[in-house]
């Protein structure tokens, strides 16, 4: 039984046996964790060693608790689900595809491909949902396809080669806390290098003998140097974006852009930029849809082929293949009897279950009596569901172990 | 007229959606809420009473919206995780991962005592990466 990451479509790359994803593409990614662990082993090995002794030995703990803070960061970025929306079955993209309206020639013979947009009112916008042709599903507001990755992103930013993966809902916060720890940490970095140096030269009364003592330092500003233009630009943009509940994606095509257009009011926003910062870097954050760790069961394909000529019913009923079982409930493994162990930790909301079931009418209207399931002799079963039901009985069954929740960063 | 351009998709052949499924959409009227929409299927008219279907979508909703709300747990929780380098996500469950548990229980339960008895089964809305709910119609 294969796991969902090894047939998974898309072109990112599954590390760890799916319990990372990141871009195919590494270099740059590559070049941009040598240049930030290559300068801060220099500075941690030869300007700290002055430095400890003549200001404080905080400087080079400091140096290296953010030196493990921004690797944190950026480890978490390239290598976490950046909110890929999963594929569509195929029975999905059937029942979408089949209410698009077809390819169509019209009048002057020309070709006119298929309506794939449908519009949708988003407090007081028209949004404009596109159908994704290679993801098969209708993309969510503010997502989009990524033709690096090939895959369709919640809330996408942009794919950035510096860390080797997209930027979307999932790892925007990383993202941003990488560039902002970043530039405070190349700041510090080309601060005390430079204090090393001046305290060398001090010693030595000699600057240019100072820098040929300690070449390290040299080379570690520089780098910190041109590292900062780039870094706390892009930090500086983004801090902005945020403020303004927007993506790099949006910004760029000028989604929101009032300037222009007033009527493009940003539906999202919540009023002041203190809210949007929070939400955007403290707010709920989904867990990865992919579901990489769990068995492929099949998703139960139905598909009927039928030609056009109209000879449907025989074809129909020759091309459909059975449902295969599917696993209805993610964690089953919690059955009522281990339920209470389980509820106590979630608190409210497990406890409006029962509240939630009871709220639904009792008796429901239509039947006239209560439920009743016949067995296979026709006799009232007593409300047992009797056997049969296979997809029922396939769900009791197969159980996802809870260890599969925390696989997928 | 003119020689009309070859369609591209020149195949003779349409797909047909599967007749034993349904599905429920999402609905964004609201914005990215994770929200399904209410509306019955088609397929299941007759099957389920509307009024029982809608109560099911809403409370699925209810638990659904509460997981994309942000309230101090969640804030809490997320300052928390960033003060220390993110790594608590490693021994950490979410709130969003206990909202989606209890969905997941709901949904368990709504296939014993709603959809069971009339020979439906509901999918998990995260086995289909929350974009549809689905409703297998187990005998037609």
């Amino acid at each position: 039984m294969p796991k969902r990451w090894e047939v998974y479509p898309g072109k990112s790359q599954v590390l760890c046996s799916g319990r990372c994803i990141s871009a195919k593409n590494l270099s740059v990614f590559y070049l941009t964790l040598a240049l930030i662990v290559i300068s801060s082993c220099l500075f941690l090995a030869f300007d700290c060693r002055l430095l400890a002794v003549t200001l404080s030995p905080s400087v080079p703990v400091l140096a290296a608790v953010q030196f493990i803070f921004v690797l944190c960061c950026l480890l978490r970025t390239t290598f976490s689900d950046p909110g890929i929306i999963p594929r569509g079955t195929p029975d999905e993209a059937a029942w979408i595809e089949s209410q698009l309206e077809g390819p169509q020639v019209d009048r002057d013979g020309n070709y006119r491909p298929p309506v794939r947009l449908k519009d949708v009112q988003i407090n007081g916008r028209v949004f404009k949902l596109k159908y994704c042709f290679t993801c098969k599903l209708w993309r969510p507001p503010r997502s989009s396809h990524c033709s690096t990755c090939d895959n369709c992103v919640d809330r996408f930013d942009h794919h950035c080669p510096w860390v080797g993966n997209c930027v979307g809902r999932r790892n925007y916060r990383y993202f941003y806390l990488f560039l902002i720890s970043l530039s405070v940490y190349c700041l510090y970095v080309m601060v005390f290098g430079i204090v090393n140096l001046v305290l060398l030269s001090n010693m030595r009364k000699d600057f240019l003998m100072a820098m040929k003592e300690s070449p390290t330092s040299v080379l570690t500003i520089l780098v910190a140097f041109f590292s900062i233009w780039s870094v706390v630009g892009l930090g500086g943009f983004h801090t902005m974006l945020i403020c303004r509940e927007t993506s790099t994606n949006e910004d760029i095509k000028g989604s929101f852009n009032q300037r222009r257009h007033p009527d493009l009011i940003n539906p999202f926003d919540q009023g002041n930029g203190l809210a949007n910062c929070c939400f955007v870097l403290f707010g709920p954050v989904t867990p990865s849809l992919l579901n990489f760790r769990e068995d492929e069961i099949g998703l139960g394909s139905s598909i009927s082929l039928v030609t056009n000529n109209g000879r449907n019913g025989a074809s129909a009923a020759a091309a459909s293949t059975a449902v295969t079982a599917t696993p209805a409930v993610r964690y089953s493994n919690l059955t009522r009897n281990n339920n209470d162990a389980a509820s106590n930790s979630v608190g409210h909301v497990n406890n409006s279950v029962q509240v939630i079931s009871e709220s639904l009418p009792a008796q429901l209207p239509g039947d006239g009596n209560d439920v009743i399931v016949k067995n296979g002799n026709g006799a009232p079963a007593d409300g047992v569901i009797s056997g049969g039901t296979d997809a029922v009985g396939a769900q009791n069954s197969n159980t996802q172990s809870a260890s599969s929740v925390h696989c997928i960063v | 007229m003119s020689s009309s351009k070859p369609l591209p998709n020149s195949s003779s052949a349409t797909i047909l959606p599967p007749a034993n499924k349904a599905f429920v959409p999402r609905d964004y009227s609201h914005g990215t809420e994770l929200r399904f929409s209410t509306e019955l299927p088609a397929k299941l008219q007759g099957r389920i009473p509307e009024e029982v279907f809608t109560a099911v979508i809403g409370n699925i909703n209810q638990l659904l919206i509460a997981a994309e709300t942000g309230s101090a747990s969640v804030y809490l929780e997320s300052c928390f995780a960033c003060l220390t380098g993110y790594l608590a996500y490693i021994c950490m469950e979410t709130q969003y991962e206990k909202c989606l548990r209890s969905v997941s229980r709901l949904v368990e339960e709504y296939n014993r005592t709603v959809f069971g008895p009339r020979n439906l089964s509901m999918i998990d809305p995260s086995e289909r990466g929350l974009r549809v709910i689905e409703i297998v119609l187990l005998r037609p």
